[in-house]
């Protein structure tokens, strides 16, 4: 998950802390120390995730926009000016844009916003934002919560004593509540010296940045994996089940179907590359034969393990997770339902691979794969009536298609208690008799005046006549032979 | 949404008394007539539906979309009121499908307007509905079942949704003071049930249907609490498409749905068969499949009929070689609602048929954004959310720079063969087997067993690389043998002690070992052990596994501890304390009976004898110093000596050797080595026995 850090360059940081030492230290010395051990070791440990660097005080600027290269944003850190002002809500609000702009509003960032705690004075200030939080226009609204999923880490190069002798403890909490409680403030224990904002930064890692190491498991084959970006947990019904969904870090391939994947961790070791590895043998498999593994991730949770190829000749084994549940896509069915092929007793693919027993079919079609009878619209029973017209129209030949359509539109006018429609078409179809040309077939006349007699019987609401399940037949003639026969 | 939210169960309650036969007075003209026959024919008079048709068609069509977005855990009851109740279906899954209720509105038939209307009410409807409401649904009860200490967090809320022909204001106060009074009722009875749930939360709304051309008598009234149970709304609606309108919103307001028209779909022209015009299709589906332009407020929402939001997709006609894969975050059931429009129909049936339509947001300017795509699975469809914006997966490293990247003869070929022997299939729900474990368990297990000895390298394995052991390699690993499949398996020992005999040669990689890699009577020897790893591995399933060991063990050439032999005991030569030898070190091994250990040690000899013979005479035998009969290679010859004229590189190498050799001192273990070989790690064999050559493999 991409991360922005946020780092106040107002005059206030350049605050000198008092050292027992030589050298004499800025906050923002301090700010800059605990950032850079926040950036080796993502370099280390998490280098396939995107970091971008924000240096706010009155105005806001993006010093480096999203990026793997830490060399960059070390650098960058190394280079900040001193500015103005700390104006907190308008940075909150590019972040925010910078952040919308890049990834759009369904992917999930972390915030580490980087300040002394001095949050500014009179307008622009975090204190009067807040104040004014209610107050504000549709298109003026405070930034927090961010639209997109997000955790806001306060990083505070000051200790709780000094940020609770003014309200900016108070502020601060309060931003993490406009968040939806997605988030969590720092502040440093004891003397501010290196030491202690090393050990701030330590429990943010600790926190956030943790490497995601698993296993990954299929029968006695395994591979430990890293996973990027690391899965986090999910709540499902915080009603019914309000403990958020983990996923586990042994994690079983069950057996192959679609696809799946996981990402590993590349080892600095050259002895590493040199031995086989699961992993690889799994992926390289995935990719030739087009398939997938399915990876079970925690009681009723499951994933996908596949191959994953860039433009490039560039490829690797991913994993896509899965909503929590017993069926999180439906045309697989029930997940704890998919056993080995070979206990089937006829092989659902096929002897020459040429079957699949998905996708699964549901037990109901739905109403698009069904043609349904809708009148909702008058063109609808319009375009029904029309049908069967034409139909009669071209009596013998259709009067298979003549009958089904006819047959429908009974039955939805019985459902629908619209009798009267019956006795109209009835009436239409008598009319339709009188109006046959001489050349007609005589079987026209019979199956015409057979239907019309049919429909008012069954407009009658007699239950003899008016059954749902019952079908109008064609009436036998002498004529019929023909005609009965003919196929839609 | 929470699965036992409001939605989790809806009734309706349909009014059926005589005054709903009354006419909408919505005319609809059904003799179409062509121009050309419309001479002399009077058209016949327009139908209208009545006020129950209206209603009943349009709760179908709620219904219908209902089910179509939500197939499971949305559950309907349908009730009929006139002066009885009549209970169409039940909260059970089967029931909820619009084929049935259909099947039993028309048993139902519209209302009787002779009936007396005294006796008739909708009441009746309203309290089996709040009687409904108290019934468990099989989804309460199965999570009750399951939740056991915490079944209290399954929860019992409720919607009706009640279509009438009311009187007055005072009328629908009656009726919600009706259905307030049953709630407290019911809830009394239903907390000393366990079939029954006390109702937590109950939404009542009530749709006031009265003929066009009317003035309403019955006013407008937005959601109000009535008690902390009950909340009430009062909809006065016109009949006809005024009310399907308005049952069309409240579907979606009552399911999350939100509306998306899929524009400029090109469809060829009924009539005119090749020219084609643009059409458009509105589709519903869960409000998720918009949340990107929810949260980020797009412009791309426009407003139809200044009634309803939808957000306008622009169809994007298929490239049929389009490899292009894009990141799904989500899919989600439609439902079109027009359904049986000419285009949606065209285009449901063109998704149906196993097509796919990526939806591009129009713009006016900048580059083309897809956002959407329209597929189908198992004869559903799916709105897909693709991801538009950059991927925070972009650019992934490639495996081969990871872990076991460097490594190029991965038997990916044998594993694809492996992951198709483990293909999942669906099971049917019934189906356990005896030991109670569910299909995937079981796929698991077989997992486990087919992955027990495994090489994932070429140069690790020797077996699975002849294809005279597939049979057997293909048997071993199966739950239960027969007694056919033990004979497959002995038959492939059998074989193998052939081509021993025969001395084919045998794909051993020389991948890694300097020079020509071992002899041939050690590539058996190898071969031997790999093929007994395999099977031990599978020894503890069945007796008829161990009968597959046995023969392994009876009929092979040499058992490793002969090997140890040459190594220990290499300065005593004697060929008479052989075959003794042979016998004690199976007796130390453990793994054959007596009278076994005589057939093979008899067997064995056999074997010596007859390959000594076969390679006399084999015209494509291997150089002969190397392959003579073993006896003779066993005796301790320089391997200089035995390979006839020297090359220019042997003397080379043994001058610049012996040059060396005298400017160190020689390691210890070269010193004590046998063919240059010196066995690592000895002392671990005589701790734990003779296990250490597994794979032929430790004596490097």
């Amino acid at each position: 998950m991409p991360t922005v850090v946020l780092l106040d360059s107002s005059l206030s940081m350049t605050r000198p802390v008092s050292v027992e030492g030589s050298e004499e230290f800025q906050r923002k010395n301090l700010a800059v120390h605990g950032l850079t051990m926040l950036f080796e070791h993502m370099a280390t440990n998490y280098r396939l995730e995107f970091t971008s660097l924000v240096a706010f005080s009155s105005l806001w600027e993006l010093l480096v926009p999203f990026s793997r290269d830490y060399n960059t944003l070390q650098e960058a850190l190394n280079n900040l000016e001193d500015y103005d002002k700390t104006c907190l809500e308008a940075a909150l609000q590019g972040v925010s844009n910078v952040v919308q702009q890049e990834w759009g509003t369904s992917c999930p960032c972390q915030v580490v916003l980087v300040t002394d705690g001095a949050l500014g004075i009179g307008r622009g200030s975090l204190r009067h934002s807040l104040q004014t939080v209610k107050q504000r226009v549709d298109d003026k609204k405070f930034p927090l919560p961010f639209p997109f999923p997000s955790k806001l880490y306060v990083m505070c190069i000051a200790n709780a004593e000094e940020l609770q002798a003014t309200d900016s403890m108070d502020n601060l909490e309060q931003l993490i509540n406009l968040n939806g409680g997605e988030g969590q403030i720092y502040t440093m224990e004891g003397p501010l010296c290196l030491k202690s904002v090393q050990s701030m930064f330590g429990k943010l890692i600790d926190q956030a940045y943790s490497p995601f190491h698993a296993v990954l498991r299929c029968g006695n084959l395994t591979s430990d994996v890293q996973v990027f970006p690391r899965p986090e947990p999910v709540t499902i019904d915080e009603e019914v089940d309000p403990i958020p969904k983990t996923v586990q870090t042994e994690g079983d391939e069950i057996g192959t179907g679609a696809t799946d994947d996981t990402e590993e961790e590349t080892s600095t070791n050259q002895m590493a590359g040199k031995s086989p590895n699961f992993c690889v043998l799994l992926h390289g498999s995935l990719k030739v034969e087009g398939m997938v593994a399915l990876v079970q991730l925690g009681p009723d949770w499951f994933g996908m393990l596949y191959s994953q190829a860039d433009s490039k000749k560039k490829s690797n084994l991913m994993m896509s997770l899965f909503d929590p549940g017993s069926e999180p896509l439906p045309w697989l069915g029930r997940m704890s339902q998919l056993g080995p092929a070979s206990d089937a007793a006829e092989n659902p693919y096929g002897e020459d691979d040429s079957k699949s027993p998905f996708p699964i079919q549901p037990k109901h079609k739905r109403s698009y794969a069904q043609n349904v009878t809708v009148w909702i619209k008058a063109s609808g029973l319009q375009t029904d009536v029309q049908k069967i017209l034409r139909n009669a129209k071209k009596l013998p030949e259709k009067t298979q298609t003549f009958y089904k359509e006819l047959n429908r539109l009974r039955k939805a006018a019985l459902a629908f208690g619209f009798w009267e429609l019956l006795k109209s078409v009835a009436e239409l179809l008598e009319r339709e008799c009188t109006l046959l040309p001489d050349s007609a077939h005589p079987d026209a006349a019979f199956q015409l005046s057979h239907a019309a007699q049919q429909l008012k019987l069954a407009s009658s609401g007699d239950s003899k006549y008016a059954a749902f399940e019952q079908n109008i037949t064609p009436m036998l003639t002498d004529f019929s032979g023909g005609g009965g026969a003919d196929r839609i | 949404m929470r699965i036992f939210s409001v939605s989790h169960k809806t009734a309706f309650v349909v009014d059926h008394c005589p005054y709903m036969a009354e006419s909408s007075r919505q005319l609809i003209e059904c003799d179409m007539l062509t121009k050309s026959r419309s001479q002399g024919v009077i058209p016949l008079a327009p139908v209208s539906k009545s006020l129950w048709t209206c209603a009943i068609e349009c709760s179908m069509e709620y219904c219908r979309i209902l089910y179509d977005v939500y197939p499971t855990k949305k559950l309907v009851n349908y009730i009929v009121s006139d002066s009885e109740v009549h209970i169409l279906n039940s909260w059970k899954q089967e029931n909820q499908n619009t084929q049935e209720l259909m099947t039993a509105l028309a048993a139902v038939g519209p209302p009787n307007p002779r009936q007396d209307p005294e006796c008739c009410s909708v009441l009746h409807g309203l309290v089996a509905a709040v009687e409904s409401l108290c019934k468990i649904t099989e989804y309460q009860h199965e999570s009750r079942t399951t939740l056991m200490d915490t079944a209290d967090r399954v929860a019992n809320r409720g919607r009706i949704i009640c279509l009438t022909n009311a009187k007055s204001d005072t009328h629908v106060r009656m009726l919600e003071d009706c259905v307030l009074e049953t709630i407290q009722e019911q809830n009394k009875r239903a907390a000393g049930s366990d079939r029954l749930m006390p109702i937590q939360q109950c939404e009542l709304v009530l749709v006031h249907i009265y003929p066009q051309g009317e003035e309403t008598l019955v006013s407008d009234r937005q959601k109000k609490e009535l008690s902390s149970v009950l909340s009430s709304e009062v909809h006065s609606v016109r009949a006809g498409r005024y009310l399907a309108g308005k049952l069309n919103v409240l579907v979606q307001q009552h399911f999350d749905l939100a509306s998306t028209t899929i524009t400029n779909i090109p469809m060829k022209e009924e009539q005119h068969a090749n020219t084609s015009a643009n059409y458009d299709v509105e589709l519903l589906h869960h409000r998720d499949a918009h949340i990107e332009f929810i949260k980020s407020a797009q412009p791309s929402f426009h407003c139809m009929n200044g009634l309803k939001e939808t957000v306008t997709l622009k169809w994007c006609t298929p490239r049929t070689n389009s490899v292009e894969l894009h990141y799904c975050t989500g899919a989600y059931r439609i439902s079109p609602v027009d359904v049986n429009s000419r285009p949606s129909s065209c285009l449901t049936n063109f998704l149906l048929n196993g097509r796919s339509v990526l939806l591009e947001q129009p713009r006016k300017s900048g580059s083309k954004v897809i956002s959407h795509m329209l597929s189908s699975h198992g004869g559903e469809i799916f709105l897909h959310v693709l991801n538009s914006t950059r991927s925070t997966l972009e650019d992934p490293p490639s495996i081969s720079e990871g872990c076991g990247g460097r490594v190029t003869d991965y038997r990916i070929t044998d594993f694809g063969e492996f992951m198709r022997e483990n293909r999942l299939t669906p099971f049917p729900e019934s189906m356990v087997d005896a030991a109670c474990r569910t299909p995937v368990e079981r796929a698991k297990f077989q997992l486990e067993r087919h992955t027990r000895y495994w090489p994932m390298i070429i140069s690790q394995t020797t077996i699975f690389n002849m294809q005279a052991v597939v049979p057997l390699a293909n048997l071993i690993v199966k739950d239960t043998l027969t007694d056919e499949d033990v004979l497959t398996c002995q038959k492939t020992v059998y074989n193998l002690v052939d081509m021993e005999r025969k001395s084919d040669p045998l794909p051993i990689s020389t991948a890694g070992s300097r020079g020509k890699g071992p002899k041939r009577d050690e590539q058996y020897r190898i071969m031997w052990n790999e093929l007994e790893t395999l099977v031990k591995a599978h020894v503890g399933t069945s007796e008829r596994h161990q009968r597959v060991l046995d023969c392994i063990s009876a009929c092979r050439s040499k058992p490793p501890e002969e090997e140890e032999r040459k190594k220990r005991g290499r300065k005593r030569e004697d060929k008479e304390d052989k075959t003794e030898k042979n016998g004690k070190d199976t007796e130390e091994k453990g793994w054959t009976t007596d009278s076994e250990r005589l057939k093979g040690v008899m067997e064995r000899e056999k074997d010596e004898q007859s390959e000594c013979e076969i390679i006399k005479d084999s015209p494509d035998s291997p150089e002969p110093l190397n392959k003579k009969p073993r006896l003779a290679t066993e005796e301790q010859q320089p391997p200089e000596k035995s390979k006839g004229p020297v090359s220019l590189l042997t003397l080379w190498t043994n001058r610049i050797t012996q040059a060396n050799s005298r400017k160190h001192q020689e390691f210890a273990g070269r010193l004590s080595s046998v063919n240059s070989k010196a066995e690592l790690y000895q002392h671990l064999k005589e701790e734990n026995g003779m296990d250490v050559h597994e794979n032929g493999k430790a004596t490097r």
